[in-house]
C-alpha cells in the first residue's frame, strides 16, 4: 500500500513511503511522527492518500495510539466489541477476536487491571474488530514493561504477519526497525530512505539516516579511487578500503560510516603480542583514552589518525583493556559504508 | 486537615442539627397549602430537569470541546446569571417575559403567560438552576480525554454516538453532580420565583408565606417536609453515578 501525505498543522510534513507487511517508520522525536499516523487516521487536517478527505469514522484503518487509549469505562471485552454494531453476537464475535489474539481469559477484566501488553492486545483486538485495511500502531514498546519488551513486541509481530495486514509503525527505537519486514527513515519531516532493513542498515544515505540507524563513526573523506569494485578513501593521513558504491567517482567527498560493533581490535595489535598476523587494509593504531563497561561488552573511545567509538562483545579481544593503552584497531572493508556528502 | 475537614462538616450540618431541637414535636402539625406546594415543588422540578438537561448539555460539551473567537467573552457572558442577585434575575425576566413585554404579548398570541402561571414557575427554575448544571457539566465534559474520543471515531463511530458512548459515560460523575445541584437549585429558587411565579406557591415561597401570616411554628415542620422530598434523588444520583458501566 502506498501512502502520500502532506501536513501543514501542527507541524509541515511529507512522507511518501510504502507499507507492506510490518513497516517500520523510524525517526527521532519531534519528527511528527505521531502526526503523520493521526492524519492517516483522519484525526488532523491533511491532504493524501489514502482516504483523503474522508472522516475518520469512514477511514478503515486501526489506530493503535501510544498508551493504546482504551475505554475505562468498559470491560476488556467491551472494549473489544466497540466497533460492532448493537446486535446478537456482538460479544461471541468480541470473544473470537480476543481468543484469536490468546486473551479470552482477560474478557472480564478492567483495563487498569491489565499489563501494558494485555492492553496493547486488547487494543489490537479492537482495532480488529473494526475491519481495518490498515494498521497504524505508534510507539508499540513505550507502554511495555522492559523486562519483557522484546518477547511480547516478538509475538506481537508474529500475530500481525498471521492477520496478513499491512501494518505502519512509527517508532524513534531504530531496534524495533531491525525486526520489521520493511523500514523507511524519517529525517527533516521527510522520508529520507526506504526499504528492507538490511538494505537501509546497510547502506544509510546520508549523515543524519547514519546517526538514526546507530552509526557512531562518522568521518568525511576524499574518494581517490575505484579498483576491482573497492573504493579507497583518504581522511587525516589515513586510508580506508570500502565497498565502491554505483554512485560513487574517484575526486569526490563522501562521508563513512562504520558501526562501533564492526571495529575489532586485531589480533597482535594490542600490548601483549598475539600469534597471528595484522590484517593489511583498514587499520590504524589507536590510544585507548576511555573504558566503559556497558551490559556484557565494553565501549572504548580511542584517539589516533581519527576518533573511534569501538564496542567490544564479551571475550572479544581486547576485552582486558584500560585507557591508555595503545591498540591495533581495523574494520572489514564490506563494513565500512559509504554515503554522499551534502553540497 | 481531618480536623479542619470535620470542623467544616459540623457547621454546615449544625443548622439542622439545630432544626432537630427547635421544632415543636409535640405539636408537630402542617398548615393548610404546605402539601399543594410541596406537590407543586417536586412537580415543576421533575417538568425543569429534562429542560435543564436538554438544553445544558449541548452547551457544556460545547464549551468544554470548541474553541473558537470570542469564547472569553462568552465564558463570561454565563457568569452573569450566576451573579446577579435571584430578585434582579426575577425582575429581569418579568420584564423580558411579562404580559407588557414584546415578548409577553408574542407568547400571549399563542396562549402561553409567564407570570404566575405553571409554565412562569419552570421557567423560573430552569433559568435560576441551568448555570449551576452547565457549569459542573463543562468542567465533567473537559476532564474526559480528547484521544478517547478520538479512538472511538477511528473505530468508526458517528460523533453523536461517540458522545453517548464515551464522552457521557467518562463525564457521568460531574454530570450527576450537576444535576443534583441543579435539582437542588430548582427546588430551593425563592428569589426568581417570587417576582416571575409568586403563584401557585412552591415550597420556599410557602415557608415565606408560612412565616408571615403564623409564625416560626409553621415554618419547621414545611422545611422537614422539603428536606425529604429533596433529597432523594441527588443521594440516587450520587450512588447510580458511581456504579460502573452506567451505560
Amino acid at each position: 500500500m502506498q501512502i502520500d501525505y502532506r501536513l501543514e498543522r501542527p507541524l509541515r510534513i511529507e512522507a511518501r513511503l510504502s507499507v507492506a507487511g510490518f513497516t517500520v517508520l523510524a525517526g527521532a522525536s519531534g519528527e511528527g511522527k505521531t502526526s503523520l499516523l493521526k492524519a492517516i487516521a483522519g484525526l488532523l487536517p491533511a491532504e493524501g492518500e489514502p482516504y483523503g478527505g474522508l472522516p475518520p469514522q469512514d477511514r478503515p484503518v486501526g489506530y493503535l495510539p501510544q498508551g493504546f487509549a482504551l475505554f475505562p469505562h468498559l470491560s476488556a471485552w467491551e472494549n473489544v466489541a466497540f466497533p460492532l454494531a448493537r446486535r446478537s453476537g456482538r460479544r461471541e464475535r468480541a470473544l473470537g477476536l480476543m481468543a484469536r489474539l490468546g486473551i479470552a481469559g482477560l474478557a472480564e477484566r478492567s483495563p487498569d487491571a491489565l499489563s501494558g501488553g494485555q492492553q496493547q492486545r486488547v487494543a489490537l483486538a479492537r482495532a480488529l474488530a473494526r475491519g481495518p485495511e490498515l494498521l497504524l500502531l505508534d510507539e508499540p514498546t513505550s507502554a511495555l514493561d522492559p523486562a519483557t519488551r522484546d518477547a511480547v513486541l516478538g509475538e506481537l509481530i508474529e500475530e500481525i504477519r498471521r492477520i496478513g495486514l499491512p501494518t505502519l509503525v512509527v517508532t524513534h527505537d531504530v531496534h524495533l526497525a531491525a525486526m520489521a519486514d520493511r523500514m523507511a527513515l524519517m529525517v527533516g519531516r521527510q522520508i529520507v530512505q526506504e526499504g528492507t532493513p538490511r538494505e537501509v542498515f546497510a547502506a544509510p544515505v546520508d549523515e543524519r539516516a547514519a546517526r538514526l540507524l546507530g552509526y557512531r563513526n562518522l568521518f568525511f573523506g576524499l574518494l581517490q579511487a575505484i579498483v576491482d569494485g573497492l573504493a579507497t578513501v583518504a581522511l587525516d593521513g589515513l586510508r580506508l578500503t570500502a565497498p565502491a558504491p554505483s554512485w560513487g567517482v574517484p575526486g569526490m567527498r563522501v562521508g563513512i560510516a562504520i558501526r562501533s560493533e564492526d571495529i575489532a581490535l586485531a589480533p597482535g595489535g594490542t600490548t601483549e603480542a598475539g600469534a597471528a598476523a595484522p590484517p593489511r587494509m583498514n587499520v590504524v593504531m589507536l590510544n585507548v583514552t576511555a573504558v566503559r563497561e556497558e551490559g556484557l561488552a565494553l565501549r572504548l573511545s580511542a584517539y589516533g589518525s581519527v576518533a573511534l567509538d569501538i564496542l567490544l562483545p564479551r571475550g572479544a579481544d581486547g576485552s582486558d583493556l584500560s585507557a591508555g593503552a595503545r591498540v591495533l584497531a581495523w574494520v572489514r572493508p564490506e563494513h565500512v559504508h559509504l554515503f554522499r556528502a551534502a553540497g | 486537615m481531618p480536623l479542619l475537614g470535620l470542623g467544616a462538616l459540623i457547621f454546615l450540618i449544625a443548622p439542622f442539627a439545630a432544626l432537630a431541637f427547635v421544632t415543636d414535636w409535640v405539636g408537630f402539625h402542617f398548615v393548610p397549602g404546605d402539601f399543594s406546594a410541596a406537590f407543586v415543588s417536586v412537580a415543576y422540578s421533575l417538568v425543569a430537569m429534562p429542560i435543564i438537561a436538554a438544553l445544558g448539555t449541548p452547551l457544556a460539551w460545547w464549551l468544554a470541546r470548541r474553541d473558537f473567537p470570542g469564547k472569553l467573552v462568552v465564558d463570561a457572558l454565563l457568569l452573569l446569571p450566576l451573579l446577579a442577585p435571584p430578585l434582579a434575575l426575577g425582575i429581569l425576566l418579568a420584564s423580558l417575559y411579562g404580559p407588557y413585554s414584546a415578548a409577553g404579548v408574542l407568547l400571549g398570541r399563542v396562549g402561553v403567560v409567564l407570570t404566575n402561571t405553571a409554565a412562569a414557575f419552570v421557567l423560573a427554575q430552569v433559568y435560576g438552576a441551568m448555570p449551576y448544571y452547565v457549569l459542573a457539566a463543562r468542567a465533567a465534559f473537559e476532564a474526559v480525554p480528547r484521544e478517547l474520543e478520538e479512538i472511538a471515531l477511528t473505530l468508526g463511530k458517528e460523533r453523536w454516538q461517540v458522545f453517548l458512548a464515551v464522552s457521557l459515560p467518562m463525564a457521568r460523575l460531574g454530570v450527576a453532580a450537576g444535576l443534583a445541584l441543579a435539582w437542588v437549585r430548582a427546588l430551593g429558587e425563592f428569589g426568581i420565583v417570587l417576582i416571575v411565579a409568586y403563584f401557585p406557591h412552591g415550597i420556599p415561597v410557602k415557608l415565606w408565606v408560612n412565616l408571615e401570616d403564623s409564625g416560626l411554628a409553621a415554618v419547621y415542620p414545611l422545611l422537614w417536609l422539603f428536606l425529604i422530598v429533596a433529597m432523594p434523588l441527588p443521594l440516587w444520583l450520587g450512588i447510580v453515578s458511581r456504579r460502573r458501566g452506567l451505560m
